[in-house]
């Protein structure tokens, strides 16, 4: 399989999760929305480390994964602290650092 | 390159390629686009959250037709496993009823939105259809690479499984160690981790410690007062006194500021043997 197949799919799962973090106003389905890019984004440097062939692409991929699984660790916390404070899941609410 | 001819180029290239990782990356690209599809487009959470689901394990599917059997593993343990069991548990903290409907949002957003993510997936794939999709960018014929290849640098297009079982053969020509084996994609990924990027590896360590610590601070329940707040808007407001009407209707608890409930001498628990 040419490896390009594998960018060009990347890049419409990328866009379609960057649709989503533009369309929705649930953060609960933004954050989803940019675990899709990520895995996107990972999906490039499986590709990419196939086509040059070498292990750095998938040690790259192994640290984005655990980036994502900290940043939802501590995105989940603030999306309860918020609900519990607003009363809201929408994003458009909370704007507080507008005054 | 006329648009034809760069067609009949890719059709040529994917023809060339080993039937099984065709069939692979056709069922779980087109499995991968339409979950992403709907998690966005889904009104219900939970339904969003599922899909998602099967959206990472479609991807943990297209690594392994690239041949990166471990990272499939850790994509169907790590995200399957453990992010979205957090957005599920998240989701049912926080009640399912709440979810937002696509309908009250605004018709210019969705169509900016739409617009925009067109544009930027046709660019980046008009980059790389032509670039990287050539004949000559065709993976799958790693059978007749050799460990001199591997040294020389002529390792184009390999999974990561052969690439380490070609590392592994020695230089001199001899037999490889039987003991020693060839190493497995995984062996190979880890000796890369651990000498290579020890100190990539060790600052993950620290930021997963930082975001555990962080979240347990978030998750702490705070019992500041609530007034300080701007956004606070009290749910009841105390009665004042010029409220009343006639005085003598008041309780008198209210002015020993006991509000609900019988006077404070009257919870007063008789100990025994007080009279004593």
């Amino acid at each position: 399989m040419p490896i390009g197949m594998y960018f060009a799919l990347s890049a419409v799962l990328f866009s379609i999760g960057l649709a989503g973090v533009l369309v929705r106003r649930n953060v609960i389905v933004l954050f989803m929305c940019v675990e899709l890019m990520l895995n996107a984004v990972n999906l490039t440097l499986a590709g990419a480390a196939r086509m040059w062939g070498g292990p750095d692409g998938h040690v790259f991929v192994f640290f984005v994964i655990v980036v994502a699984a900290a940043e939802v660790v501590v995105g989940l916390a603030l999306v309860v602290n918020i609900f519990f404070r607003r009363g809201t899941l929408d994003v458009d609410v909370p704007t507080l650092l507008k005054r | 390159m006329p648009p034809l001819a760069q067609a009949s180029d890719v059709a040529q290239a994917v023809a060339g390629t080993n039937v099984a990782e065709v069939i692979l990356f056709i069922g779980f690209g087109l499995l991968a686009v339409g979950t992403a599809v709907a998690v966005v487009t889904m009104r219900n959470v939970v339904h969003a959250a599922l899909m998602l689901v099967v959206n990472l394990l479609s991807i943990a599917g297209l690594y392994l037709a690239l041949q990166a059997s471990f990272l499939s593993i850790v994509q169907v343990i790590v995200y399957a496993g453990a992010i979205v069991v957090l957005f599920l548990f998240v989701i049912m903290l926080l009640g399912v009823q709440r979810d937002d409907s696509l309908v009250d949002v605004d018709r210019r957003h969705v169509a900016g939105a739409v617009v925009g993510g067109l544009l930027l997936a046709g660019l980046l794939v008009a980059g790389f259809v032509g670039t990287y999709t050539t004949a000559a960018s065709r993976c799958g014929d790693q059978a007749t690479l050799t460990a001199d290849d591997f040294r020389a640098g002529r390792v184009g297009c390999v999974g990561l499984d052969h690439l380490s079982s070609a590392a592994a053969e020695p230089t001199d020509g001899s037999s490889p160690d039987p003991a020693q084996g060839p190493m497995t994609g995984a062996e190979f990924l880890g000796e890369r981790l651990f000498t290579r990027h020890t100190f990539t590896f060790e600052a993950a360590g620290l930021l997963l410690v930082v975001a555990t610590i962080g979240a347990l601070v978030l998750g702490k329940r705070h019992d500041t007062d609530p007034a300080d707040d701007p956004a606070y808007e009290p749910a009841y407001e105390p009665p004042l006194l010029d409220d009343f009407d006639d005085f003598d209707d008041f309780d008198d608890d209210r002015l020993d500021g006991d509000v609900d409930g019988p006077g404070a001498d009257a919870m007063l628990v008789e100990l025994p043997g007080e009279d004593a």
